[in-house]
């Protein structure tokens, strides 16, 4: 019994030897390109101009960092992703909550109906409704205000389709208890429901802060005004015509600056984002 | 005595608001957009512009010197990722465009056809900036429907940029030591296998993936050189032709008997040009100034043998011509006071005025003086590639859409060469994608 047991946990071990030398692998091959980055981000570029080894070697200077600090407007501009990404995932969360738990929990005329049409919006790509958007939001002066940039990412027929799914897998006996106490429909939601669904949430809020940070296009033709770039148009305009042969290394710097408000949130909130990502994928 | 002391501080208050608010005072606002990148920390306060390098460095310095000599104009910037189209037609469709912006000779036409464009031979006149002050090949890069739709300030196009000691170890050098180039596609093929031979590196350097501009502006440069008219109708293309044919089959050529590179995009051209990978760099007129500097630094490899830049050689027997592009000022169509069309004026005559310093970033000057002057002259090898402001050649300026025509243009070449094509089919998809594109408009 004893010698069994003894087998079995140096099985494991040397099962656990094995994973996680190949995870190990893994992520040395998944940081590869990051310290690649990290690394051109700290050469001058004329250097590299002439010789892509020498990022193996001395100088490095922080220089290309300082070159972006020295950029008058980069600080509005982390402050528009913030406010347009953070506004954004608040507002989702909160349509997306409420919308879920409507066609969850409450019967009312044409709800499936209602909800085969939020579906349909998962299959419209942006691209088909971009003209007719951008029209509209000059016929409304929407262009380069953060309403402009925001509206648009609220339409989250996915965050509807999650947080719905969600509330449907939560017993219907805690809404009747809660019924049975007097409870209005909004205390349920607010009280007894919404906090179960906390890990829905957190994935949810993590998708949505996380395309939005990143995205690139309607920013690109909403915000059209300096003082209204988020920080992805930002550091694109200050790219030299061909930055990726003569600025090589503020062009690397420029990516980690960009990602690096994203990796100290992960840092800061990686049990939670870690619990929120593994919950979702269980349920 | 009250009532006098009363009445001066009435006055001196109805002064001091007089002068607040007189309009005279504030000055004329103007929004400019622009490419070629932020350099804030090394020249945004920089208004000595003979000190600024770079496309970056002296069309920051220039407008902060406009912006201190002109205390009545203030010009606000914003930059665009290059090329920033989107970004303008989005500011058209909603009404707010900037007053100017640069678009290239090639893009004009897609904003002035739909009426987007102030013309501005008007303004200009005013001004005192003639069209005759320009050159031939910036002239016509501006000039839609016989009016002038952008202030030039440069013609650019591809060139042989060459390391010539890896020609001289080829035995490809004239008697003075220059190098020797081809002149027709026979004698580029026997150089090319020489140098080969000799070096043991491919005659060119070029970026084949990832692109689509080198492939289109070559094949544009070698049509012009055998009189072919592609473009005779604006809306309709004739790429699958017997001319088309030729210069696709020498870049195959090329490609098959490993003359050139392959593999690699842009970045690591030049960085594989500036290893000494090879004889021929097809780049553009603005990386002079940094193979320049770097056949100064001693090690290199262009420091070896030195380094030379010409414009395409004459392969066909047609007219000596190669294609070219040009940066131009536009100005945006919309309702402006007399004070603001007086600012976009002298904003205009400033660059006119200033074009040596842009012509410093390794493109051709647009202003005729300039060309001619013992400064631009002096620049290093300017000498060699001057001819191109005769040479140049523009695609017809009727014909719209040029970004997405090189875009198609790119991807059939490309196939093609490597082999995963067939010549006859790429050309007549080229042909067929390009006029259903221009249909469409």
């Amino acid at each position: 019994m004893s010698s069994m047991s003894s087998g079995r946990i140096v099985g494991r071990s040397t099962g656990d030897r094995i994973i996680l030398v190949l995870v190990i692998a893994l992520a040395l091959i998944m940081m590869a390109p990051i310290a690649w980055i990290i690394a051109l981000s700290l050469k001058d570029n004329k250097e590299l101009m002439t010789d892509m080894n020498s990022v193996f070697h001395a100088p490095y200077t922080i220089n290309n960092y300082v070159n972006i600090l020295a950029t008058s407007s980069v600080f509005r501009w982390i402050l528009n992703s913030v406010i347009v990404s953070g506004g954004l995932t608040i507002m989702t969360l909160v349509l997306s909550s409420l919308a879920g738990y409507g066609f969850a929990r409450l019967s009312f005329p044409f709800r499936n109906t209602l909800f085969v049409i939020v579906l349909l919006g998962l299959a419209v790509p942006e691209q088909a409704v971009l003209i007719a958007r951008h029209q509209l939001f000059s016929w409304l002066k929407f262009h380069n205000t953060y309403h402009g940039l925001i509206l648009p990412g609220l339409a989250a027929p996915f965050g509807v389709f999650l947080m719905t799914q969600y509330f449907r897998a939560i017993p219907k006996e805690l809404d009747e208890a809660a019924l049975l106490d007097n409870a209005s429909r909004f205390k349920i939601f607010w009280k007894v429901l919404l906090p179960l669904t906390i890990p829905a949430q957190a994935t949810l809020g993590i998708f949505t802060f996380l395309s939005s940070w990143n995205d690139y296009f309607w920013p690109l033709i909403s915000g059209t005004k300096k003082e209204m770039y988020t920080l992805t148009i930002g550091i694109a305009s200050t790219q030299t015509n061909f930055a990726q042969s003569e600025g090589l290394g503020f062009l690397m710097s420029q990516a980690v600056f960009a990602g690096a408000p994203i990796l100290i949130l992960y840092l800061f909130f990686q049990k939670y984002i870690v619990t929120a990502v593994s919950g979702a994928a269980v349920r | 005595m009250t009532h006098s002391l009363r009445k001066y501080m009435l006055a001196a208050a109805s002064a001091l608001a007089l002068a607040v608010a007189t309009p005279a005072l504030a000055a004329t606002e103007l929004t400019v957009q622009r490419f070629f990148g932020a350099c804030d920390a090394e020249f945004g306060g920089n208004t000595d512009v003979s000190k600024a390098v770079g496309e970056c460095g002296i069309i920051t310095s220039l407008i902060n010197k406009f912006n201190t000599d002109n205390p009545d104009v203030h010009v606000t910037v914003t930059t665009v990722e290059w090329p920033g189209y989107d970004q303008l037609t989005a500011q058209f469709a909603a009404g707010d465009p900037p007053d100017i912006v640069t678009v290239h000779h090639s893009v004009l036409g897609d904003y002035q056809s739909k009426g987007l464009l102030m013309p501005l031979d008007d303004l200009l006149k005013t001004v005192g900036v003639s069209p005759s002050d320009f050159t031939d090949a910036s002239l016509s890069g501006v000039t839609k429907d016989g009016k002038i739709y952008g202030l030039p300030i440069d013609n650019w196009t591809m060139l042989f940029h060459v390391n010539v000691d890896l020609f001289k170890k080829a035995g490809l050098v004239n008697a003075d030591g220059t190098p020797k180039l081809p002149t027709s596609v026979d004698e580029l093929m026997a150089q090319a296998k020489q140098f080969k031979e000799k070096t043991g590196k491919p005659y060119f350097v070029q970026n084949l993936a990832n692109e689509v501009a080198l492939y289109t502006r070559n094949l544009y440069t070698y049509l012009f050189q055998q009189d072919s008219d592609f473009f005779a109708d604006p809306k309709q293309v004739k790429m699958n032709t017997l001319e088309a044919k030729k210069v696709l089959e020498m870049y195959k050529a090329i490609y098959d008997n490993d003359y050139t590179t392959k593999d690699l995009d842009y970045a690591a051209s030049i960085n594989a040009f500036l290893a000494g990978d090879g004889g021929v760099h097809l780049n553009g007129t603005w990386v002079i100034g940094d193979y320049t500097a770097s056949s100064e630094t001693s090690g290199t490899a262009l420091n070896a043998g030195g380094y030379a830049v010409y414009p395409y050689p004459q392969l066909f027997s047609g007219k000596k011509a190669q294609y070219a592009d040009g940066h131009s000022w536009a100005v945006s169509q919309k309702d402006r006071s007399p004070e603001e069309e007086a600012a976009i004026g002298k904003f205009l005559k400033f660059f006119n005025d200033n074009d040596y310093e842009w012509s410093r970033t390794g493109h051709l000057p647009a202003v005729k003086a300039v060309l001619e002057s013992d400064a631009f002259k002096k620049l290093p090898h300017r000498d060699t590639i001057a001819p191109i402001a005769t040479l140049g050649t523009p695609l017809p300026s009727t014909v719209q859409r040029q970004f997405a025509i090189q875009d198609i243009i790119g991807q059939e070449m490309n196939a093609a060469i490597t082999g995963q094509k067939d010549i006859d089919a790429a050309l007549a998809d080229m042909e067929s994608r390009i006029n259903e594109l221009l249909a469409n408009i």
